[in-house]
């Protein structure tokens, strides 16, 4: 399944992210792919207005790598695969945080070592100054 | 021998261990004997590579010797040391376990007073510990790769969050757009120097403006926050664009006079939002002093920029030198000492916490 949006700010970018949050459920993983400012971190941001966590605590994981947001309908971890590289990936123990309840959404997939399978894929393409195109592919199998 | 606190500090890239005692004077409350940090650079110089492996098990292999390289320094020993600090949290849970699962244990074999410490109190106490206390209330801006957040101290010790970045920290921007321009790793210093030769209004970024709360979180006043993801966008847009009308193959082959401007504008555009709020923060709260602390505080526009403003405020500002302002063991060491000092000790059941407030 897959659909596509365009969006026309980092608020409507959120938005999209806040229906998508509605259908996650334990163990679901989003990934995130785009250029740099392309909203995946405002993606996210929609993904705790969804599951009810305080959007404000959601900021960049770049440099800590992980983030854990609690205190919502499930906990977010957020992983920030930017500065890795793939040989790096498999120690931060994706998978376990994966199996470990709550919701995995990853920036910067592409630095995996192998598809993330069943996972659902969101890809952000700059198309405009604050104008954004969104794919949601949904390989939940469900 | 005065009181010695150990300072252990694990929560991301770098394994350090410090002993730090007490002097006995209140106005400059603590002095550093050794303050050694293993930082991946060194690691990587060392083992002659990069090392395949993330920094918890960096930790795991190094916090042995440098803890042990911080007593030879420092020429002390286990008996001279009156308590354990570590750093608890913001971090990787695994990075932190290790430097808690070290403190831990050696405070028990030891039956010495164990102090869990937050990562930016440890960060607001190196202005202290560098600088003697500060006047109260003080305004404090912790910036580096990770955070960028404003406190206000009213009492030694009481840290009261004003702001906070809502998407990147600001040393995230800096590596982000040095990667942009094809400058290297850390971003920081490399920006800072090509900045000096170029003109910081060639370009002009846009500017913060967060005149109103996060549409997200309406609840919160919000006008001491920071942002910097559009500027980054920003910067990545203007380069794809000079790329494109340049005829380049790619950033990478800007000239470098162009790069030079890219870096001064955009180093402009970040120095000047953070001394702005800086300066909103401290007018609001009524501050006495202001200090900056963290790895950004290295910054030579940001140290100018800073004490141009502060003294045209009639404010004292204290920033860290290099040594503390990046991570390291002897401002957790400090912030241990602060906390002891108060009656906070923590049970054997101190654990690492991923998110941890201050």
């Amino acid at each position: 399944m897959s659909a596509e949006r365009i969006t026309r700010s980092a608020e409507q970018t959120s938005a999209v992210a806040c229906d998508l949050a509605r259908s996650l459920v334990a163990g679901d993983v989003v990934l995130l792919s785009g250029d740099l400012g392309a909203g995946k971190t405002a993606f996210v941001k929609g993904l705790a207005l969804g599951l009810g966590v305080a959007p404000e605590d959601v900021s960049s994981p770049t440099f800590a790598l992980l983030h854990e947001y609690t205190g919502g309908r499930l906990t977010i971890h957020h992983a920030d695969l930017y500065r890795l590289a793939p040989e790096e990936v498999d120690d931060l123990g994706l998978d376990e945080l994966a199996e470990s309840g709550g919701v995995l959404a990853i920036e910067w997939p592409d630095r995996l070592t192998r598809p993330w399978e069943r996972a659902v894929d969101v890809t952000l393409t700059h198309a405009g100054e604050t104008t954004r195109r969104i794919r949601i592919t949904d390989g939940r199998n469900r | 021998m005065p009181f010695t606190m150990l300072g252990v500090e694990t929560s991301c890239d770098e394994t350090s261990a410090a002993l730090v005692s007490e002097t006995g004077d209140p106005s400059h409350p603590w002095r550093i004997h050794a303050n050694v940090v293993a930082s991946q650079v060194a690691l990587h110089r060392e083992w002659g590579g990069v090392v395949p492996e993330l920094a918890s098990r960096q930790h795991l292999r190094d916090i042995c010797r440098v803890v042990e390289a911080a007593f030879t320094e420092a020429g002390l020993t286990l008996d001279d040391v009156g308590g354990v600090a570590v750093t608890e949290g913001p971090g990787l849970v695994g990075s932190l376990l290790v430097g808690v699962s070290f403190a831990k244990s050696l405070a028990f074999a030891r039956g010495l007073p164990l102090v869990g410490v937050h990562h930016l109190a440890g960060h607001i106490e190196s202005i202290v510990l560098e600088h003697g206390e500060m006047l109260l209330p003080a305004v404090v801006l912790v910036v580096s790769g990770g955070h960028t957040s404003l406190y206000r101290v009213d009492s030694p010790g009481s840290y009261v969050r004003l702001g906070r970045t809502r998407d990147d920290a600001a040393g995230e921007a800096f590596d982000k757009v040095a990667k942009l321009i094809g400058l290297g790793y850390p971003g920081g210093p490399a920006i800072d120097r090509l900045a000096r030769q170029g003109h910081e209004r060639a370009i002009r970024f846009p500017k913060l403006r967060l005149t109103h709360a996060d549409r997200n979180a309406p609840d919160l006043p919000g006008t001491l926050d920071f942002s910097f993801s559009g500027l980054k966008t920003a910067v990545l847009r203007h380069v794809t664009a000079r790329v494109v009308a340049l005829g380049l193959e790619g950033p990478g082959a800007l000239p470098e006079g162009e790069c030079a401007d890219i870096a001064a504008s955009f180093q402009w555009a970040v120095v000047d939002t953070l001394v702005d709020r800086l300066m909103q923060a401290a007018a609001a709260e009524g501050a006495a002093s202001l200090g900056i602390a963290g790895g950004v505080s290295a910054n030579s526009r940001l140290r100018s920029l800073a004490t141009e403003r502060a003294g045209a405020a009639g404010l004292p500002l204290s920033i860290p030198s290099l040594a503390l302002s990046t991570d390291n063991a002897a401002m957790i060491a400090a912030a241990g000492l602060r906390r002891l000092r108060a009656g906070h000790v923590s049970g054997w059941d101190l654990n690492a916490h991923a998110t941890l407030a201050l």
